[in-house]
């Protein structure tokens, strides 16, 4: 113990020392509309990859630099694949894989024509003008 | 790749702009408004607005946060249509062109949109509407308070709260010393900035990067963007449009300049506002689509407008972005403050807190609580992403939708259709808003609005069909009039 007590200091340090690695902050499992933020913790610059196979072979840049997060946008159906690192590390730190699956489209043009319908009215209502008294 | 880690906007620059215009705005806010005496001169700029004011206030107190921000927000989410979708906002104003003219002629002496429905519906449907109409406007500060903060703190790295603070008290500044007096006349001048400003911006973008570039990396990378089947694009459509539609025609901000403008300006001056406005989106917008090409990372969607215009236009861009951004938010937080106020203290303190209220009381009522509502917006703000619905600039708005859209019948039907009655009036904003809520958490923020005005259109027809009630037009004259039960 007596020759323990003079590293203490340093042992509790130790933790701290070892820069922490990046690390998606909660990412999205689905999608609906072909975006989502993905978010990110991490201590300097990073790395950050988006492929559409496990094996990441067609894997292309997404982000090089020190923000925490990045919107992705427009992505038709399909499984998209993540991967992290720090910006002056080799080995990839963390993956996150999204399902992106698209409304239909019946329920899209459903919704269309509801709005057609209730503007429709609108334009009625408000061009009879004067009330019907 | 370039991010937020890099701002291109020197702090001193963007200190020395915000000084700049915020002296310039209180300094006119206390000139225009120095001689107020009454509630009445505070709330209405004296009822006689002429067609040019008018104009520009209806098109920059529209031309908001939402319109400079959120637009290309969502152009970067939702693509084309989102952007088109967004320029439908045009109609709400548009169409409220005959809503004004019909406003000014059935009550002369009105002087908040909570008037108007405690004397068409009576009490119970008046304060649903209340709640209905502060959650709006509350949300609606809150998203052009956070507007503020993402502005600064993505074009100058300036921390997003004191950026925040600093717009919001500078609005309330100039709101408190000038009333709707000094909103309207700064409103004129934030018009021509916006107008000038935005028109820069989206020539020098066409300029530098090209329609060719900006098409292959959209293509590329995010393709559903140029998609015109893309599912969530088209549920967003005629959401948007109602939306847009449910914030006009309900809100004190324009009730509140229907009874403002002087006779017969009031049409003429939502028309030419709403075709004024038409553009402005669609430019706004256009921007978020050069994203891919430009290689830029956008941390959070709402940010994407400032930082893709800062990219292209680099040093120059980004001063004129800030200084068209700044005054957008200023005319329409102002406006806002103004309205709410007036109606909070016509609706609220004096209508349920003391109906025996002076006029003089009323003046500094208002004060009062256009410093509340400042403060509490503030509040709401600071926690931008830490509570889930204050998420970002759209979600927050959008969340509003259901609320806004589902008011739209009881107005219309309260203006034109002598059978409405208040049950249906009240039910059809109520359930409008749960079920469009609820579509909101189930389906996305692009259905909120549309699933409201479509059970809000629904539970209208079918009480006015069952119940009709008939009513005596002759009682919206009468501000002081007593309320059917």
């Amino acid at each position: 113990m007596r020759l323990i007590r003079p590293l203490l200091p340093f042992l509790l340090w130790l933790p701290l020392a070892v820069s922490a690695q990046p690390a998606f902050d909660a990412p999205p499992e689905r999608s609906t509309d072909g975006g989502f933020t993905l978010a990110w913790e991490a201590d300097g610059p990073v790395v950050l990859e988006q492929a559409t196979g496990p094996d990441h072979g067609d894997a292309r840049t997404l982000y090089e630099g020190g923000d925490t997060s990045t919107v992705i946008s427009g992505l038709p159906d399909g499984e998209y694949r993540f991967r992290l690192r720090a910006a002056d590390a080799d080995a990839w730190a963390d993956e996150a894989t999204v399902v992106v699956e698209h409304h239909s489209l019946a329920r899209a043009f459903g919704f269309f024509a509801v709005g057609a319908v209730v503007f429709l009215v609108l334009i009625g209502a408000i061009l009879r003008g004067r009330p019907r008294d | 790749m370039t991010g937020l880690d890099d701002p291109i906007l020197p702090t001193s620059i963007a200190w020395g702009l915000l000084a700049a215009f915020s002296v310039l705005w209180v300094v006119l806010g206390w000139w225009l408004g120095r001689r107020n005496k009454t509630a009445e001169d505070h709330m209405l700029a004296g009822r006689n607005v002429g067609l040019a004011l008018a104009t520009a206030t209806a098109m920059a107190t529209w031309v908001t946060a939402n319109t400079t921000m959120t637009a290309p927000q969502l152009a970067l989410q939702l693509g084309v249509w989102g952007m088109l979708g967004y320029s439908l906002g045009a109609l709400g104003l548009i169409l409220f062109a005959p809503l004004a003219r019909r406003i000014r002629e059935l009550m002369p002496e009105g002087f908040t949109s909570g008037d108007f429905i405690r004397l068409r519906y009576g009490k119970f449907t008046w304060r649903v509407f209340l709640v209905v109409s502060l959650i709006y406007a509350f949300g609606w500060l809150v998203s052009m308070a956070m507007a503020g903060g993402v502005l600064i703190n993505a074009l100058a790295g300036i921390d997003y709260r004191v950026g925040m603070t600093v717009i919001l008290t500078v609005c309330v500044l100039y709101t408190l010393l000038g009333g709707l007096r000094a909103v309207i006349g700064t409103d004129f001048i934030q018009t021509v900035i916006i107008i000038a400003g935005a028109a820069f911006i989206a020539w020098l973008t066409i300029d530098k990067v090209g329609f060719e570039a900006i098409h292959f990396n959209l293509m590329e990378e995010r393709p559903e963007l140029l998609s015109l089947l893309f599912p969530a694009a088209i549920m967003f459509l005629f959401n948007n449009l109602l939306f847009g539609v449910g914030e006009i025609f309900h809100s004190n901000v324009w009730w509140s300049r229907a009874f403002a403008f002087g006779r017969n300006v009031g049409f003429r001056a939502y028309l030419f506002g709403g075709l004024l406005w038409l553009p402005i989106p669609i430019v706004a917008g256009f921007i978020a689509l050069a994203t891919p090409a430009l290689g830029i990372n956008v941390p959070a969607a709402d940010m994407v407008g400032p930082l893709v215009a800062a990219e292209v236009l680099g040093l120059t861009g980004a001063i004129v972005v800030f200084i068209v951004v700044f005054a957008a938010l200023a005319s329409s937080l102002d406006s806002l403050l103004a309205a709410t106020s007036d109606l909070v203290t016509r609706d609220i303190y004096r209508g349920h807190i003391r109906p025996q209220a002076s006029e003089q009381h009323q003046f500094h009522a208002t004060k009062v609580i256009v410093v509340l509502l400042g403060l509490l917006t503030w509040l709401a703000a600071s926690y931008r992403g830490e509570i889930p619905i204050v998420g970002s600039l759209a979600e927050l708005l959008y969340f509003t939708g259901a609320f806004v859209a589902s008011a739209i019948w009881p107005i219309v039907a309260g203006l034109y259709w002598k059978k409405a009655n208040p049950q249906g009036a009240a039910w059809s904003m109520i359930l409008g808003s749960g079920i469009g809520l609820t579509s909101y958490f189930l389906i996305g923020f692009y259905v909120a609005a549309l699933v409201g005005a479509a059970v809000s259109l629904a539970v209208m027809v079918l009480t006015t069909w069952l119940m009709p009630r008939p009513f005596d037009w002759g009682r919206l004259a009468r501000s002081d009039a007593e309320v059917p039960a």
